[in-house]
């Protein structure tokens, strides 16, 4: 994984109350002033723009406990320093469960995977957690706490702050605490390996799936390169190809093995006969790799880009033509994409991004670089062309921490001053 | 100007000059400016408060809206965004007079995408208009609020609405990728779009649900939703409440999430039955109307347990919907029921509490218990599965006496659903209505919050002035008194 240089910055906060971090917040807003960079589980210190590097850690470690658990309402309340592995214990043990994909969950925490939007091949079916934060409560840089939802899963009551801080990788405040809605844990699922030499097939197999009489939960598509990567990680022996697709379905035994037929004959009347099935613990297992896949560990750079689910083939057969390793929640139209580790500078990264940033803005979508070397960061377009909501992103940002104090640099000041530069 | 005065100013004189613009952009017969015709604007379906608003523009097009924007902060007079004003909470009350800026005429369906699974409307466009058009692409748009026949997609989007369905599918907000909105400065600006995981903060989710206070949207991206396979749809008929209110606690707590799940007490079964006469039992405590859908292998097991559960929980009976006619007139029933309760009462008064699921038996007591109280008759009919209540107070608007004990029940049984851990609103919206609950939903710190995003987006305080946010923030508003049930708008 990418090293964000963590000894520049290892001196931390590391507060047991929102109360006691509310303190600490604003006696550094009054006095030193120190930027501030809230941690979960460490997982994406690497995510974009750097963290300055004289930044004080804001860790949420300590505030991880179950608020309050009414499972016959399906929702809970948790600290955000839950580790995610451990809140879906806690959820199973009422047959409940986020039915959000979390990358790297035994050390992602609940808080630090709503910062940084995490999803993962269920979102098809599932959304992602800007669908299930119904509650969150923060501490503001200067100490304030201020919360937005509450604890009921339908409430308008005030602007939406929980879709706001969905996502806003820590530079509007330190969430602290989070309700969350609930969904029954699915008893079976089941997921498809199916291989494919050409994009053509792999084309006409999707636009096909949209109107399938099953309702897949993930569908996601793989290159060659990470389709060998995650099998040799799964321990799992499956035929390869240029292009793999894995579709995913759930439900009760009869209902999920019923959709797994509707599939496997869909498939074959386009002319994919060669399909397999996981189940069990093998599908649990691809499913997990699959979400870690993301992360792009020990690449130099990796990419995610938006488009319109239509246009994913093209652009991953783009991308695999430039030697990238692609990754695409296809049905979603986002692809992730890492660069191999024979790209060795930045201006080598541009050369192969480039033709694929203007692929994605040519179909209304977006190339965005998530991680990348350190060094790196200044010769990269990161979050790409200049959009017109970003000066309203400032604005907000420069509303909710004036003095600039949560995360300076990492995120919508940072992409406008690249658009300043003549970057963008 | 400065910042209190496009907020607090009487009702603005509008000169000829002003007229003569909004004519120049909208055309002669997009300026509503006589008193007579002025009357129908007076409010939403909130009619407690009214006030006239000095001018009405029908604006056919971005361009023209945001011309009209920039003419008002040009002239310094409010402006409020209006669709169908079938708002429950005086959301597009025009308060201190001003511009009232109808979208109702940009109603175009301009893109329908099936394969990325998106459509791109105008906020005029009438919410099941979209849902008809896509009838048989297999494909639907989910949220369907009760006044779906009416209601339009922008105003959906002001005040993120809801419905029966939004159950297991959620609510507008969840449906919505991307706007093209006019600012409260007049400029035009794109949030989000038809691909997902855009860089940056999530303005869409934040804009969605503003009830015009963040400026006005002119185009909006939707997310459309597979049609179910199968339904299943299933009438449960109580001798009393309780029993009712047990059995969706059970059901929930089964782990079974139903499409929908509405419960209708008495008082509303008798109106009902007598506007659409499909055959409810008049003699029920309580019906409740449950909807599974799905795929055709699993619908008829879920349903299965779903009637288990209801008659371990009491239920005399449960009816299953035997056709697709049948299903369809019981949801127009459902749907419907507010327009049947002109046979109660002459005026009504609809809250939109919300509690957590559990706690339903408590709140229809309490329901029940302010109603005896404060001599008003109240009836039930809401979004059980949610937690959703819609208790409608039924009185007389011309007895000012009666208004004064409705906005008193009102208020409590709001404040009620506060103390059991809820909110005042589950999908109606603050609008002027509910303003006063906010210091008791939020601290002073979260509306501080709340004002400064108001700052971000519409710093003047010109675009729906008054709405939403109780305090002057940064902005010099004032509170509006309800002291003066009914006349406070025209403050």
């Amino acid at each position: 994984m990418m090293k964000p240089a963590e000894a520049e910055y290892h001196e931390e906060l590391v507060a047991a109350t929102a109360t006691e971090m509310g303190r600490l917040l604003q006696e550094n807003s009054d006095g030193a002033r120190r930027p501030l960079c809230p941690v979960g589980g460490r997982t994406g210190l690497g995510y974009g723009f750097p963290v300055a590097a004289n930044s004080l850690m804001v860790s949420t470690s300590r505030l991880d406990e179950v608020v309050d658990f009414p499972a016959r309402d399906m929702t809970v309340t948790v600290g955000a320093g839950r580790r995610v592995d451990q809140l879906q214990k806690d959820l199973a043990s009422e047959g409940l469960r986020l039915p959000v994909d979390v990358a790297q969950s035994h050390r992602a925490t609940i808080g630090g995977a709503i910062a940084s939007n995490t999803s993962g091949p269920r979102r098809y079916g599932h959304g992602t957690l800007r669908d299930y934060v119904i509650g969150i409560r923060c501490v503001s840089a200067n100490g304030q706490i201020y919360s937005g939802g509450g604890r009921v899963v339908k409430n308008v009551a005030g602007y939406d702050l929980c879709k706001l801080l969905v996502g806003s990788q820590g530079s509007l405040g330190v969430i602290f605490e989070v309700t969350l809605k609930l969904r029954p844990q699915a008893p079976t699922t089941l997921m498809s390996w199916s291989v494919f030499d050409d994009a053509a097939s792999v084309e006409a197999v999707l636009s096909q799936l949209v109107t399938s009489a099953a309702r897949p939960v993930a569908v996601e598509l793989l290159g060659e390169h990470a389709a060998t990567q995650v099998l040799a990680e799964a321990h799992q022996d499956r035929p390869l190809g240029r292009m793999v697709l894995c579709v995913a379905v759930e439900g009760s035994e009869h209902q999920a093995r019923w959709q797994a037929d509707v599939l496997e004959e869909e498939l074959a009347a386009n002319g994919v006969a060669n399909t397999q099935w996981a189940e069990g613990q093998s599908v649990a297992r691809l499913l997990t790799i699959l979400t870690d896949f993301e992360l792009g560990l020990d690449v130099p750079l990796s990419f995610r880009a938006s488009l319109p689910p239509s246009k994913v083939v093209g652009f991953c057969e783009a991308s695999l033509q430039r030697g990238v390793v692609v990754q695409a929640h296809a049905g979603n139209g986002v692809v992730v994409g890492h660069l191999s580790d024979e790209i060795l500078s930045a201006p080598e990264a541009n050369d192969v991004l480039s033709p694929l940033r203007e692929l994605a803005e040519e179909h209304s979508g977006q190339l965005h670089i998530e991680r990348c070397e350190v060094g790196w960061h200044d010769d990269l377009l990161l979050w790409g062309r200049a959009r017109a909501d970003w000066e309203m992103m400032l604005a907000v940002k420069q509303q909710l921490d004036p003095k600039g104090l949560l995360c300076p640099g990492r995120g919508i000041e940072a992409a406008m001053s690249q658009a300043a530069r003549g970057m963008a | 100007m400065s910042q209190s005065s496009a907020a607090t100013a009487p009702a603005n004189e509008f000169s000829r000059e002003l007229l003569d613009r909004f004519r120049k952009i909208v055309g002669h017969d997009g300026v509503l400016c006589e008193p007579d015709e002025l009357l129908v604007y007076e409010c939403d379906g909130f009619t407690v408060e009214k006030k006239v608003p000095d001018v009405v523009l029908f604006p056919t097009s971005t361009a023209e809206v945001a011309e009209i924007v920039q003419t008002c902060n040009e002239f310094d007079v409010p402006f409020v965004p209006r669709g169908a004003g079938t708002s429950l909470a005086g959301g597009c009350l025009p308060v201190g007079g001003g511009v009232m800026i109808t979208l109702t005429r940009m109603k175009k369906i301009l893109e329908v995408n099936l394969q990325d699974r998106y459509a791109v409307v105008e906020p005029g466009l009438v919410n099941v208009h979209l849902t008809q058009h896509l009838a048989g692409s297999g494909y639907h748009y989910a949220p369907d609020p009760s006044s779906q026949g009416a209601c339009t997609i922008g105003g959906n989007v002001a005040t993120n609405s809801g419905g029966p369905h939004t159950l297991k599918y959620g609510v507008t907000v969840n449906h919505v990728i991307g706007l093209e909105v006019v600012l409260p400065d007049g400029r035009v600006m794109e949030l989000g779009g038809p691909t997902e995981d855009l860089a940056g903060y999530d303005l869409v989710g934040l804009f969605v649900g503003s009830e015009g206070t963040f400026g006005i949207c002119t185009r909006i991206t939707v997310r459309l939703t597979r049609d179910p396979a199968a339904y299943r749809t299933m009438l449960g008929i109580f001798e009393t409440v309780q029993d009712a209110t047990q059995s969706i606690s059970n059901i929930i707590g089964a782990g079974i999430v139903p499409a929908a799940l509405e419960m209708m007490d008495q008082g509303i079964i008798e109106a009902i039955e007598a506007a659409y006469g499909f055959g409810f039992p008049l003699d029920a405590a309580a019906v409740l109307l449950i909807e599974v859908d799905g795929l055709e292998v699993g619908v008829d097991q879920e349903s299965q347990r779903i009637v288990e559960i209801c008659e371990e929980s009491g239920a005399r009976e449960v009816r299953r919907a035997d056709s697709p006619q049948e299903r369809q007139l019981l949801w127009k029933c459902r749907k419907q029921a507010f327009g049947a309760i002109g046979r109660l009462s002459p005026s009504y008064c609809t809250q939109d509490g919300v509690v957590p699921r559990t706690k339903l038996p408590d709140i229809l007591e309490f329901i029940i218990a302010t109603g005896e109280k404060h001599g008003i008759r109240i009836v039930n009919v809401f979004h059980a599965g949610d937690g959703n209540i819609h208790p409608i107070l039924l009185f007389d608007e011309r007895d000012q006496e009666q208004v004064e004990r409705v906005l008193r029940a009102s208020d409590e049984i709001l404040g009620k659903c506060i103390d059991l851990g809820g909110s005042v609103t589950g999908e109606h919206g603050i609008g002027v209505e509910k303003i006063d609950f906010m210091p008791r939903l939020f601290t002073d710190d979260d509306l501080e919050v709340m004002a400064s995003l108001r700052m971000a987006f519409n710093p003047d305080g010109r675009c729906s002035p008054r709405k939403l946010l109780p305090t002057a923030g940064a902005c010099g508003m004032e509170q509006i008194e309800r002291s003066q049930p009914g006349k406070q708008a025209a403050s």
